[in-house]
């Protein structure tokens, strides 16, 4: 129990290995009717080799484009019909694919997952593949390339991690390497990851424990594991970028904005634990210091309840990032200089109690709010599980939260948020970059920094 | 060696199934809906207000956004800050959001801090600090806003399009938090009108679903309603007359595109039409769903897009119809092309028996999922309140969409699609792609430089 009387409930679970491989786990909760399907493969976009960037994500595509016994689109037609919410995601570690049910129609998502996990290889062909390269190579138009500041995270990735490290290319991938994806390359590595002993399936909601198990044996039970299983990719890194990379991007953007990240340690250690602490303090909620002094105070930024925050990766180093836009007229470097000064004095004087208590309530609502929603807690088994081999964490997230001290808060921050460990990405107005290059410093600015080896 | 089992399997045996309960409470003159939901710790608590966007005064479009907002700008004696505080130190996350036809504030709130939060959200509704210069401030925010929205392609055709459907002058052609000029014209006594004759108890309730356990919750709204006084006001309509220009295309110059943003539209019905469950039945099978005909065709058989939908937006006055999509630049004309050729075979040919029936059932079945969310029952029950309906619409409806028949559906097709009234919106490079759209049957094409 917190000071604030929330108490977080602890999940019953059953966590079950099938021979094959296939870990199964299963939290019983008959509010509604429903159930959450959430099937975790571990592969991500770390996993994707030089060139073929974006492979793990463009195959996630395939997996909606028919398998031994369901034809193209049925899976989505056949779930969407019974009223299903589904999807699947791809990032640095993982791919996930899930659906949410009426729990009477559950046999049929069990019967559609096992299908695809186990018979994907034959549905394979040129025209599908070539038709969801398209749409993907459209996402990316879409999300990245046409999109005001679309591109930002996949600079801070290029910038922020060792040359070939495993996050240092985005999940969505280069047009080139989507171009160069062949057939081949796509069977092999279905063949290399989707695999029901590199998996983790977990059901929450309106089920019996041992009724649902029946069903995963008997669906999931025939598929033959994987011999020479591809494990994640070594992603040590120095603690530190080791200086202050500075870019200035003139774009398609209507008003100027800065992206900063900071090398840091991955997710699942205390250390970011204590960072997700200070990004609430920093920037977290309307009650932030960003939100105080930026957006109250000073006027300079556009208000976000998120300024700061850090990607959740787990091999080897990840990014903690903080983004400002700017308001109307503000020059960035202004903004940027207030947001250092706001660093400056919280890893200079600490953090006080009532901020602690604030940071601490909102973690706290987060996370069970989170855990509440069927689907939310049937992933947060799923990763727990797959990252860390252990879904029992997630009972357990809240205490590693709430352990941050005040201490931990600024000894991580002085270490992580440093000027020596940063990347920098200034986006201007395209026009008053061509304007005021002679006096603004803006476009001076880019490449000054040294990069480091 | 891989076996899996080929049949699929048939459905189980659905459980009973009926809207959430929940009941009402009159307490200090205030409406009061309780909804409690096992295991939802995170309360919604919603003060839902029958005062939208649609009735603001012509001339400072864009109060009843800044009069929500500035509520949440200190109050009881606090400043911003201090009332941002006071609220996250329970764990309780303020939110404010204005529609066309209502209001919502209030907190997102663990139940055990529901209580401390009622009076923060009473003193907001009833001693708000009113602060002019954080009114300035929102203002600003709000110019920003308003600029980002416009360097956004898909918000910028809407926009575009809204402009374009309804007549100059009429609430809807400008955007929903209004324009620079009407933001700017907003002081404080456009703020203090409203609040005294429209944002009242009468027209108000306030709406809690989660894990109600151990609540009180008659005792909760009488602390949010407490010394909250006025009237219900009196109803305003809008006007709503849709602009009279017939077929046209709008090329929004945005130069160097990689992608062109489509809309295409026209005004529609409003809330409430006898056929209003054959009319979304059409819209889900035409554009409501991945399987939809807009996104199979313009995404799974062609790959023009990541993807492409369809909508009906009912208001209390009135609608709009829009499909859109994102498509790469070089097969804006082909895309456009399709998107027509499937509005008009469901116009004229109308639904299919197989997309008939799975609209049916997964609109049936989806409901146990819609409304398990604190959220997504507090938004449920706030309808009820905006739109006056009632206490077992929800489960009526279900019945109604479990009847609707084919005949019903494609006659609210040809009724509420009308190609002949089809605007189009295109934000893209116009020097690649405004020369094919002349040639495509969709009215005269104008270029407008972006900005």
């Amino acid at each position: 129990m917190t000071f604030t009387g929330m108490v977080a409930p602890v999940y019953d679970f059953s966590d079950t290995t099938l021979a094959n491989g296939l870990r199964v786990v299963i939290n019983e909760d008959h509010a509604v009717p429903v159930v959450a399907v959430n099937l975790w493969y571990d592969v991500g976009s770390r996993h994707e080799e030089p060139g073929r960037t974006g492979l793990a994500h463009l195959f996630e595509h395939l997996m909606f484009e028919g398998s031994a016994h369901v034809s193209k689109g049925e899976h989505l037609k056949l779930l969407q019909a019974v009223g299903a919410s589904l999807n699947a995601t791809t990032w640095g570690d993982r791919t996930n694919y899930f659906e949410t049910v009426p729990s009477h129609h559950l046999e049929l998502a069990l019967w559609l997952e096992a299908d695809r996990m186990g018979g994907l290889g034959e549905a394979l062909s040129q025209e599908t593949l070539d038709n969801q390269r398209a749409v993907v190579q459209n996402e990316r138009r879409q999300s990245y390339d046409n999109q005001p500041y679309g591109d930002w995270l996949e600079r801070l990735q290029q910038l922020g991690f060792p040359e070939g490290h495993p996050y240092q290319h985005s999940t969505i991938g280069s047009m080139d390497d989507l171009e160069a994806a062949s057939l081949g390359d796509v069977k092999e590595f279905y063949r290399r990851h989707y695999a029901p002993n590199n998996a983790v399936l977990t059901l929450v909601g309106d089920v019996d424990t041992a009724a649902a198990l029946a069903l995963v044996e008997r669906y999931f039970g025939g598929i033959a594991a994987c011999q020479d299983l591809v494990g994640p990719p070594d992603g040590s890194a120095p603690a530190s970028i080791g200086g202050e990379i500075r870019r200035t991007i003139p774009d398609n953007v209507p008003l100027p904005a800065v992206f900063i990240g900071y090398r840091c340690p991955p997710f699942g250690t205390p250390d970011f634990d204590a960072l997700s602490v200070l990004s609430v303090v920093l920037g977290g909620g309307r009650g932030s210091r960003l939100y105080h002094d930026l957006v109250l105070e000073q006027q300079l930024v556009r208000p976000s309840e998120e300024f700061v925050g850090a990607l959740d990766f787990v091999g080897g180093a990840t990014l903690l990032i903080a983004d400002l836009h700017c308001a109307e007229g503000v020059h960035p470097e202004t903004a940027e200089t207030a947001y250092d000064a706001v660093l400056d004095t919280l890893l200079r004087d600490g953090v006080g109690p009532a901020e602690m208590e604030r940071a601490q309530a909102l973690l706290t609502s987060e996370l069970l709010g989170h855990l509440s929603a069927l689907d939310g807690r049937a992933d947060a088994f799923s990763q727990h599980a797959t990252l860390f081999g252990d879904p029992g964490l997630v009972n357990t997230r809240l205490d590693r939260l709430l352990a941050v001290t005040a201490a931990d808060v600024v000894r991580v921050g002085r270490a992580v948020m440093s000027k020596d460990n940063r990347v920098v990405l200034t986006y201007v107005p395209d026009e008053a970059a061509g304007e005021s290059t002679a006096d603004s410093g803006l476009v001076d600015a880019a490449d000054r920094a040294e990069v480091p080896a | 060696m891989t076996v899996l089992i080929a049949q699929r399997p048939a459905a189980g045996e659905p459980r009973p199934y009926a809207f959430p309960a929940f009941a009402r409470h009159m307490v200090n003159g205030g409406m009061v809906i309780a909804c409690h939901l096992e295991r939802r710790p995170i309360v919604s608590m919603t003060l839902v207000s029958r005062a939208g966007a649609a009735a603001e005064p012509a001339g400072i479009e864009g109060v009843a956004n800044l009069s929500a907002e500035l509520l949440g700008q200190g109050a009881g004696g606090m400043d911003a800050h201090a009332f941002a505080v006071a609220g996250e130190r329970l764990g309780a996350s303020w939110f404010a959001a204005v529609g066309w036809d209502a209001t919502q504030l209030g907190f997102d709130v663990p139940n055990v801090s529901v209580p401390a939060a009622a009076a923060l959200l009473n003193a907001a509704l009833v001693a708000p600090a009113l602060d002019p210069d954080e009114l300035a401030r929102l203002r600003d925010e709000r110019l920003d806003e308003l600029v980002a929205d416009a360097a956004r392609p898909r918000t910028r055709a809407l926009r575009e399009l809204a402009a374009a459907l309804w007549q100059p002058g009429s609430r809807y052609a400008l955007p929903q938090g209004g324009s620079a000029e009407s933001v700017e014209a907003v002081d404080l006594a456009a703020v203090r009108r409203w609040h005294d004759t429209r944002l009242l108890p009468g027209c108000a309730a306030l709406v809690l679903a989660g894990d109600l356990t151990g609540l009180d919750v008659e005792s909760v709204g009488a602390t949010v309603f407490e010394g909250w006084s006025g009237g219900a006001g009196e109803a305003v309509g809008t006007s709503a007359a849709p602009a009279s220009g017939g077929r046209r295309v709008v090329v929004v110059h945005r130069p160097g595109s990689v992608q062109s943003a489509l809309a295409m539209g026209h005004s529609g019905p409003a809330r409430g039409g006898a056929d209003e469950v054959a009319l979304t039945t059409m819209q889900m099978a035409l554009g409501g769903t991945f399987s939809s005909r807009l996104n199979y065709t313009l995404r799974e058989k062609k790959g023009y897009t990541y993807g492409a939908s369809a909508q009906y937006d009912l208001r209390r006055d009135a609608g709009i119809f829009v499909a859109q999509s994102e498509v790469k630049t070089e097969v804006t004309g082909a895309a456009l092309t399709d998107a027509h050729a499937e509005i008009l075979g469901m116009r004229d040919a109308g639904i299919r028996d197989d997309e008939l029936i799975d609209v049916r059932l997964q609109r049936i079945e989806r409901y146990p999922l819609a409304f398990a969310s604190p959220r997504g029952v507090a938004g449920a029950l706030s309808e009820i309140v905006v739109y006056g309906l009632s206490d077992d619409h929800y489960d009526r409806q279900r019945e109604q969409i479990a009847a609707v028949t084919k005949e019903e559906v494609d006659a609210a097709g040809r009724r509420h699609l009308r190609v002949e009234d089809l605007v189009t919106v295109v934000v893209g490079d116009a020097d690649v792609v405004a020369a094919e759209l002349g040639g495509l049957d969709l009215g005269p094409v104008e270029v407008r430089a972006d900005g």
